[in-house]
């Protein structure tokens, strides 16, 4: 079937502004939005830009707007975005971040918050002969925040991110929980310095698109939640 | 627009309504402090508060404060149980059914006797 693909598009050397343009794609109920991207590129217009690199929703390169919600190209199937042929889809870039070109946008800022909670273990204690040991119990009160992917996707569907780049976003505060919470870690104060700052977690204002967006299905204002009051209870 | 669901919204009624409060406190302290230049300046100005577009505009502010207090109490439960965050869209339907609760009585009060003033009844 038929169905139009309604891409923002935007080449900072030809226009000041983004600008929709409209495609005309042969599409299958079970095609992804990604194969329509790469119809486009491949034999309609090969200046469209955009990222991918797995295309099978693990390496989080491909998080978009589409059709007004933020979603990875590579998990969105024209079957669950389109009623009938000659539907239209739309294809934004993520919101919050700078744009470079079409759909690819300026991750810097992402990975500088990513980077700041510190995402990786601290514990200073000499290890022990063979290894940390975790029991079952202790690994599983993370398990949700190790399946992030850093797409961006909750991040960049943030209403306070929007307006407030400079807010750490939930894609980070999910790393520092997955953290946080393991038994092994002994960081948890030296991540609070970010995670209780002004553009910590107390901007979270739970307006849950966050957790509609992630591909990982990551319960993220939980998380954002669980961090908030590990911050305030570990001031009594 | 983005596509957010009950919670996007929950919070931005939660803004506006935040907002709309402040400035009508702000409203409220400038008209009561102007008993400092004299009862005649404050029933003046207090007299613009039983204009009918003022009246009507103080049924908004019924419905800010309602509105307000209950998706607050929503959001307590949110940050401070282990449950609220699951159940956060349950939580605002059941903060629109108390705000209807409290609310249609209010305006079953209050707009006839408005609509009375205004002689469209």
């Amino acid at each position: 079937m038929q169905v139009t693909l309604k891409v923002m598009r935007y080449d900072p050397n030809k226009a000041a502004k983004p600008s929709w343009v409209s495609y005309q794609v042969e599409a299958e109920p079970m095609d992804r939005v990604l194969d329509l991207l790469h119809k486009v590129k491949y034999q309609q217009d090969g200046t469209l830009a955009f990222r991918r690199s797995c295309g099978h929703g693990i390496c989080g390169s491909d998080a978009m707007v589409i059709n007004g919600q933020n979603r990875l190209a590579c998990k969105a199937l024209v079957k669950d975005l389109t009623k009938k042929a000659g539907d239209t889809i739309t294809v934004e870039p993520i919101r919050g971040l700078p744009v470079e070109k079409d759909l690819v946008v300026d991750m810097e800022p992402f990975f500088e918050a990513y980077r700041a909670v510190k995402p990786y273990l601290i514990n200073d204690e000499p290890p022990p002969d063979r290894e940390r040991l975790q029991s079952p119990e202790d690994r599983a009160r993370f398990d949700a925040s190790t399946k992030c992917i850093l797409c961006a996707a909750c991040t960049t569907s943030c209403p306070v991110f929007w307006v407030n780049g400079s807010y750490i976003g939930p894609a980070a505060i999910v790393q520092a929980h997955r953290f946080i919470f393991d038994s092994r870690d002994r960081g948890a104060r030296e991540r609070f310095q970010a995670l209780a700052a002004s553009t910590g977690v107390w901007r979270c204002r739970t307006a849950y698109n966050c957790t509609e967006a992630c591909p990982r299905e990551i319960p993220v204002t939980q998380a954002i939640e669980e961090v908030k009051r590990a911050i305030l209870y570990d001031k009594f | 627009m983005y596509r957010g669901r009950e919670g996007q919204w929950a919070f931005f009624l939660h803004r506006l309504s935040g907002i709309a409060i402040l400035l009508y406190l702000l409203i409220h302290v400038l008209n009561i402090s102007a008993a400092m230049w004299g009862p005649e300046v404050s029933e003046r100005l207090f007299a613009i508060e039983h204009t009918p577009i003022f009246r009507i505009g103080l049924v908004g502010v019924i419905a800010a404060v309602l509105y307000h207090a209950l998706n607050g109490l929503r959001v307590i439960l949110m940050d401070f149980t282990a449950w609220g965050v699951r159940l956060q869209r349950e939580l605002w339907y059941g903060v629109w059914l108390l705000f209807a609760l409290f609310f249609v009585p209010a305006l079953i009060k209050i707009v006839p006797e408005i609509l009375r003033t205004m002689g469209v009844i």
